[in-house]
């Protein structure tokens, strides 16, 4: 065996291939393009255009953008809580009319939001069929679907790309919002009407819209979201109650106020000899919020931003024709930290885990009472809570993020909350079930 | 100067271009795995060793300088084979791979005709040399380094690698041997 031999084997080995080992591409490009990506992922061809704007037309038209902002979240505030009482009034013509509004709102906002409009309805028609067929889903059937949902939004999305940057930023929130709304159908098919979703979807999007501007060029993750507890809860307890969940003293009122023309007394009367109870059901928690995040390495981030939760109670006391009714509501305006740890990541998937704690305070509370004697309501009262109560939540979750394009990426996170003790006397979920699971989901953009 | 396609795409792998590290893959993946499962058996330790080549690759790309058609190549080969020693030099110890048993008799001259036994048979051959045998006969007929290299880099003697050589080689041709016989034995 020569050297001239060896040579030989050399030459003949030289071109020889062997099978690479499977997954071996796809292990590389996570190691070696994904990680660039969790630094950022805000499209920098969406900042330039950005930049792009602003510069041309000056300092001037940004004064008159962020009058805009303020308007626009002025509206979303507004929007949400009108929202938020349609949900109770349960009534269609006055959505219809609002939407209407929203329309028009929206066109003076910006026109070409009115392009996505009509993405948009296509997207929410087709969702009671999901959602019909869905609604006691687990985690993975939803991620199922979720990764349905966006085969079919990607393909347009895709040929949208290349023709307009700016496009891509509102073609986005289409997709999250329907995924919101799926999530809305699911939780609470029955109240939320056809409409209201379109609603919702609208005030989001122009939220999100704005988020795409206010965006900064800082290495600072943007995203929003909106969850909801997957429980409501209710009591029923024989007896009287007020909202405060103690039994009313009766006894003096019923002997001392003999006459009917006050409602309280003619319930009481109506129902002297008649089973009653009280029932006192908590409405499903509403929370939106907007929320900056920020990578601390390649594993570690912290997030912050701003929650808004409507929390919703209602009381019935008495018997089917005479009857108390109050329906509570509190708003709270939340300040969240949280730690995320990415736990793994598995091409376009991360896995995360979260901890967090949660500020929120009372920002407005009222009750309002109705006297309803023989079905017929006798008396009205609406009384503001004045005690605004400081409420302090600890959460953790796991969460899963999909990457939809490079920088742009929708989660779901379920978790377990605890809220702490309040100290005041206003009931709330939170008291009645200080421990719940929850389900968030959001949209999630990480800029460089 | 017209760029050929080879400088076309290293100018994209210097932009870290993902399409252009994803076509280099393509391209020249199946003849790394080749290179790397000379040195080390184990599937998932290709795996991971392949991995981490690429993605040194990936970071100094900028200290390639082409030089003419297969330069890429043959950098990228030496990348592997750099880290598939290093891989082997963490898990095993090479000084203990003296291995003092007898070598049967045998005479070098004839020289087996390499023509009629496949690639895949020759790979099979060599990967069924114990690991020291193994690696120094890779480093010597396919890298071309002398036994005094193979020394430095594997932190043996000269001289033991200059034996493990010679026993690599015994062992191969003792098979190549066996091959032929059989091969000759099915046609009669």
């Amino acid at each position: 065996m020569s050297k001239e031999w060896f040579n030989r084997m050399r030459n003949k080995m030289e071109d020889h291939t062997e099978e690479p080992p499977e997954g071996l591409w796809d292990d590389i490009r996570k190691e070696l393009f994904d990680d660039d990506q969790d630094k950022l992922m805000l499209p920098v061809s969406e900042i330039k255009a950005q930049k792009k704007v602003v510069s041309e037309k000056g300092l001037k038209n940004l004064f008159y953008k962020m009058s805009g902002t303020a308007a626009v979240l002025a509206f979303i505030i507004f929007g949400v809580v009108k929202l938020s009482e349609m949900y109770k009034k349960d009534n269609v013509s006055i959505v219809a009319k609002k939407q209407e509004k929203a329309d028009t709102s929206n066109q003076l906002l910006n026109n070409r939001l009115s392009n996505n409009i009509s993405e948009n309805k296509n997207l929410s028609y087709s969702e009671p069929i999901i959602s019909g067929s869905n609604k006691n889903f687990g985690t993975s059937d939803f991620l199922e679907k979720i990764e349905k949902y966006q085969q079919e939004i990607l393909k347009p999305f895709r040929s949208n790309i290349s023709e307009n940057q700016l496009d891509n930023g509102l073609f986005f929130p289409n997709l999250s919002i329907a995924r919101h709304d799926l999530v809305a159908a699911d939780f609470n098919p029955e109240t939320i009407s056809e409409e209201t979703k379109t609603l919702i979807s609208k005030d989001e999007k122009t939220e999100k819209k704005e988020l795409v501007k206010k965006r900064t060029k800082k290495a600072w993750m943007l995203g929003m979201l909106t969850g909801s507890t997957s429980q409501n809860s209710a009591e029923q307890f024989p007896g009287y109650a007020t909202l405060n969940g103690a039994s009313m003293s009766l006894s003096d009122e019923i002997w001392t106020a003999g006459y009917q023309d006050n409602p309280l007394t003619a319930i009481l009367l109506a129902n002297q000899d008649k089973p009653i109870d009280a029932r006192i059901k908590h409405k499903i928690p509403v929370t939106f919020g907007l929320s900056v995040y920020r990578n601390l390495g390649k594993r570690w981030g912290i997030g912050t931003g701003i929650n808004y939760t409507k929390l919703s109670t209602e009381l019935r006391s008495g018997s089917e024709s005479d009857y108390i009714k109050s329906d509570q509501s509190v708003h709270y305006i939340g300040i969240p930290v949280q730690v995320n740890y990415n736990v793994i990541k598995k091409g376009r998937f991360t896995g995360y885990v979260t901890a967090g704690a949660l500020a929120e305070k009372a920002v407005s509370a009222d009750i309002k009472t109705k006297y309803i004697v023989s079905n017929e309501v006798k008396e009205e009262t609406n009384e503001e809570i004045d005690k605004k109560p400081l409420q302090f939540s600890v959460n953790s979750a796991v969460g899963l993020q999909f990457k939809i394009v490079d920088k742009i990426g929708v989660y779901a996170e379920p978790g377990v909350g605890y809220h702490f003790k309040d100290n005041s006397t206003i009931t709330t979920v939170y008291k009645d079930k200080p421990f719940n699971f929850n389900v968030k989901f959001g949209l999630r953009l990480t800029i460089d | 100067m017209e760029l050929n396609k080879e400088q076309i795409l290293i100018d994209r792998l210097l932009l870290k271009e993902e399409a252009a590290w994803k076509e280099l893959f393509e391209v020249y993946s199946g003849n790394l795995t080749y290179v790397c499962s000379r040195y080390i058996l184990d599937k998932d330790n290709v795996h991971d060793v392949l991995q981490n080549s690429f993605i040194k690759m990936f970071r100094s790309i900028e200290s390639f300088q082409y030089r003419g058609n297969g330069s890429l190549r043959a950098w990228m080969s030496r990348i592997v084979v750099n880290e598939s020693l290093t891989f082997l030099k963490q898990n095993s110890d090479f000084k203990n791979f003296v291995d003092d048993s007898e070598l049967p008799d045998m005479t070098m001259d004839e020289e087996p005709d390499l023509q009629q036994i496949p690639e895949a048979v020759i790979m099979e051959m060599i990967r069924s040399l114990p690991e020291g045998y193994r690696t120094v006969f890779n480093l010597f007929v396919f890298e071309e380094k002398s036994h005094k290299e193979i020394a430095e880099v594997l932190g043996i003697a000269e001289n033991s690698s200059a034996s493990q050589f010679h026993r690599a080689r015994v062992t191969l041709a003792q098979k190549i041997k066996e091959y032929k016989r059989l091969k000759i034995a099915q046609y009669e």
